[in-house]
């Protein structure tokens, strides 16, 4: 099936957009704004976006059915990690979720409607209303869908026209998604605009941005920067830039039973978007008091790795990426065969054979014939930022405190810490995670599955968009 | 096993290059070699044993050449990779790359450096034909007490000191924001000049150079020949190649047929250059092609086995003239092969994977 041209981004890639048709759809969308979305209650809206989900949510809906025909080729993905990520975004974008969001974040779910208040502010006499911005623009991310399906709906709370500006490699999914708020209500539909170019394209930006009121940027700290210079006076940025995550298991989770179920579920978190996003972990840190011993787990981590990779290929990467996952992994068993040699050999090889490098053993365990999957444990603490696409390190620590020393390099860019622990021991760690910066704690296996309620990078994500009255009515 | 055995197959090596080094063209006569070579380097080099070990490989068990296997370049960036006991380690290039990783390390001493320089010798020689010692060497880069570490000055050095004039002049500096042209200086020399010159140095070097020349030409003397090499590596402007090209006859008043690729790194002891063909030097990617003692395999990332020709994958090189350290190396590079040709096509992803950027805290 095609779909019809509904967005610029529906064009093909060989319409030239200029910043003409920019100024002439922000207007567009501006103007029906005003005319209809404006008007709505947010309850309508809200179970608009959950029917919209759960539609998603069936196997047989076409749109779904089209992006999983069309999203492989282009993002990479195989067929069953998109199914898992779509169905685990989906799944959360309900009526009651998007309620409790807004009382979160607004303090009350109809703040967006009219002046009301929660009963401590109304005991003060003081009355809030909400507003939306009028046109509000995001620039997506091209790694994996999920923020762009997330902003979209957030503006659709907000009551804003939209516009999205989609990376080439990323863009079949939200477009599918804005189509189906387009089939549900094309007057909502009529209030959004999303167009595909290459990044960087000055005068198309600065037409988009000079429309704007508030402009929602995800992808790495050189866009954002670029973006931010160029923000007119007047026009609000919530920057998303680069954040990355690990987890941490405990040594009371390291039995032998419980080790596996927690490599299993590390195992989930690896291979969701093929770790691709900014909640997938770089690293797990291990500690070392457990009864299966940190390289022990990792043994069973590339098990649960090669099992999950039989149900759920990661797919086929360009070969540049491919030839950096393979260049990485001889690299570490290169490091690997040298500690071996220094242990066993250490009386026949001259002295200067070999330099300084990481301390202690390495191992690595990899997918044969492919670059599927690859486990590398180093005795060495140090953060390591992973090359992602499956490829993870684990390594030991004393405990959690001993963890984030070795982070100390990535701290204030970690978004999730997916920790394997008791209750009773998370209850004393959380504050420590807090303290230290981490903007999300949540159990393993669940990294990539943040609910539509999470501070995004630590910020209440719908707040963020907002603009108030207050009104002391006393 | 000696190390005497090491100094005997590096002198018949030499013994073959000064005759040209033809007679590795014959398949089997570079597969003994290069077997023969493993089998002294696996004993030798320990850093090349254990990385075999550690994959179950031994001398005894390659029957071909295509199966030694390739150690990773990055290996020359944490270990030594060598032959040459640490007190006979006289000499080392590094690789140029980013300032926050550890260079490759490339040892040598007088023997290997004597190896070296028949090597590039031979190699130009096969390229130039009878003309390969009549050029004025002048060069864009430092000179080599400034860059006692560059492979590339040093091929310079050689084929300067091979050349009828016995010495090569260099125009460039170290300053503190890298590699500069002395080109007030060089323009002068230039015009001066009359016999072919051999005009030598990175691409960098050539952009930084022509980007703020003068709009009046230099006329190299008819016969001469433009050598460019290495990548950009951050240090100038980017240029696509043609535009380079366009560059270089536009200032410098030579064909397209006299501007030479060359293409070599601090891990190897021998250089391959753009083939003779002039509508190949207008393309984006130049044909290239080692001599006959090296051979280049492209293999997929994923298998590590071999790719048909003309499918891109990671290219391995063989270089028999790595006496003292490793024969067989695995590049970063991506490569796309056509016979003993090959085209560069990039290097593995070292970009963070679609949208994010924090490489720079990669400690690899």
């Amino acid at each position: 099936m095609s779909l019809p041209n509904l967005f610029l981004a529906d064009l093909p890639p060989e319409a030239a957009l200029t910043p003409h048709l920019i100024q002439e759809a922000c207007v567009a969308i501006k103007r029906n704004r005003a005319n209809w979305l404006l008007q709505r209650s947010t309850q309508e809206l809200v179970e608009l976006l959950a029917y919209a989900a759960e539609r998603w949510l069936q196997p047989e809906f076409s749109l779904r059915r089209l992006a999983l025909t069309l999203a492989p080729s282009e993002t990479g993905f195989g067929v069953t990690t998109l199914s898992r990520g779509l169905d685990s975004f989906f799944k959360h974008l309900t009526v009651e979720n998007l309620n409790a969001l807004l009382i979160q974040d607004l303090g009350d779910s109809r703040r967006l409607d009219e002046f009301t208040a929660p009963p401590g502010e109304l005991r003060q006499g003081r009355l809030a209303h909400a507003r939306g911005p009028e046109l509000l623009v995001h620039f997506a991310a091209g790694n994996l869908p999920n923020s762009a399906l997330f902003s979209l709906a957030l503006g659709v709370l907000t009551k804003s026209a939209q516009f999205v500006k989609l990376s080439r490699s990323g863009s079949v999914i939200p477009r599918l998604w804005a189509h189906t708020l387009a089939d549900l209500e094309p007057k909502l539909g009529s209030c959004l605009e999303l167009a595909t170019w290459a990044g960087g394209h000055n005068s198309l930006e600065s037409m988009l941005l000079s429309q704007a009121e508030c402009v929602t940027v995800h992808g790495s700290n050189e866009t954002v920067a670029s973006l931010a210079s160029r923000i007119p006076a007047g026009c609000r940025l919530v920057p998303y830039g680069h954040r990355l995550s690990f987890g941490f298991i405990g040594a009371d989770q390291l039995s032998t039973y419980q080790s596996q179920k927690t490599a299993t579920r590390a195992a989930t978190d690896v291979t969701a978007w093929n770790q691709l996003g900014c909640l997938s972990p770089h690293l797990f840190y291990v500690e070392e008091r457990g009864i299966v011993s940190p390289e022990g787990w990792a043994d069973q981590l590339a098990q649960a790795l090669a099992e999950r990779e039989r149900a759920e290929p990661r797919g086929e990467l360009p070969v540049d990426v491919a030839a950096e996952l393979a260049g990485r992994r001889s690299l570490h068993e290169l490091r690997g065969a040298r500690h071996a040699a220094t242990r066993e050999e250490a009386v026949t090889v001259p002295r200067g054979a070999f330099f300084d490098g990481p301390q202690g053993a390495t191992r690595v365990w990899a997918s044969p014939e492919s670059t599927a999957w690859t486990v590398v444990y180093e005795d060495d603490p140090r953060f390591r930022v992973s090359c992602l696409n499956r490829f993870v390190y684990v390594k030991p620590c004393r405990d959690l405190a001993d963890a984030l020393r070795q982070a100390e390099v990535v701290r204030g860019q970690v978004s999730t810490v997916g920790t394997a622990v008791s209750e009773s021991r998370l209850v004393e760690l959380a504050p420590q995670l807090a303290r230290w910066g981490v903007s999300r704690i949540c159990p393993l296996g669940r990294m990539q599955e943040p609910p539509p309620g999470w501070r995004h990078d630590g910020r209440p994500a719908l707040a963020d968009l907002v603009t108030w009255t207050d009104w002391e009515t006393v | 096993m000696s190390a005497d055995v090491i100094s005997s197959f590096a002198l018949r090596l030499a013994e073959q290059l000064r005759r040209g080094g033809e007679s590795f063209s014959e398949d089997s006569v570079f597969g003994n070699a290069a077997r023969e070579l493993f089998a002294i380097q696996f004993h030798h080099n320990p850093v090349l044993r254990t990385w075999c070990q550690a994959r179950g490989v031994h001398p005894e068990s390659i029957l071909d050449w295509r199966d030694i296997p390739a150690l990773p370049t990055d290996a020359f960036k944490e270990e030594a990779v060598s032959c040459i006991p640490v007190t006979d380690r006289t000499a080392q290039f590094h690789s140029s790359g980013t300032t926050t990783q550890q260079p490759s390390r490339h040892f040598h001493r007088p023997e290997s450096l004597d190896l070296y320089a028949d090597s590039v010798q031979a190699a130009f020689a096969l390229r130039l034909g009878p003309h390969s010692r009549t050029f004025r060497l002048v060069c864009l880069t430092p000179p080599p007490n400034q860059v006692p570490h560059s492979s590339l000055v040093h091929m310079f050095q050689i084929l300067g000191r091979q050349s009828r004039y016995r010495e090569t002049t260099y125009f460039g500096n170290v300053t503190s924001s890298g590699w500069t042209v002395d080109h007030v200086r060089l323009e002068e020399f230039l015009h001066g000049q009359s016999e072919p010159i051999l005009l030598g140095g990175t691409a960098f070097n050539y952009v930084n150079w022509l980007d703020v020349q003068p709009t009046h030409p230099v006329h190299l003397p008819s016969g001469s020949v433009v050598l460019e090499t290495g990548g950009y590596k951050g240090r100038s402007r980017e240029l696509p190649r043609p535009e380079l090209i366009r560059l270089l006859t536009a200032h410098l008043g030579v064909r397209q047929s006299s501007i030479l690729t060359e293409y070599g790194m601090s891990e190897l002891s021998s250089q391959a250059y753009s083939i003779e063909n002039a509508a190949s030097v207008s393309d984006d990617t130049p044909q290239l092609r080692f001599p006959p003692w090296v051979r280049t395999r492209v293999v997929s990332p994923e298998t590590g086995r071999e790719v048909p020709s003309g499918t891109v994958g990671i290219l391995q090189i063989f270089d028999l003239a790595n006496v003292w350290s490793t024969l067989a190396l695995q590049t970063a590079d991506l490569a796309r092969s056509r016979g003993r040709e090959f085209q560069l096509l990039g290097r593995a992803s070292r970009s963070e994977p679609r949208g994010c950027s924090l490489m720079s805290l990669e400690n690899p």
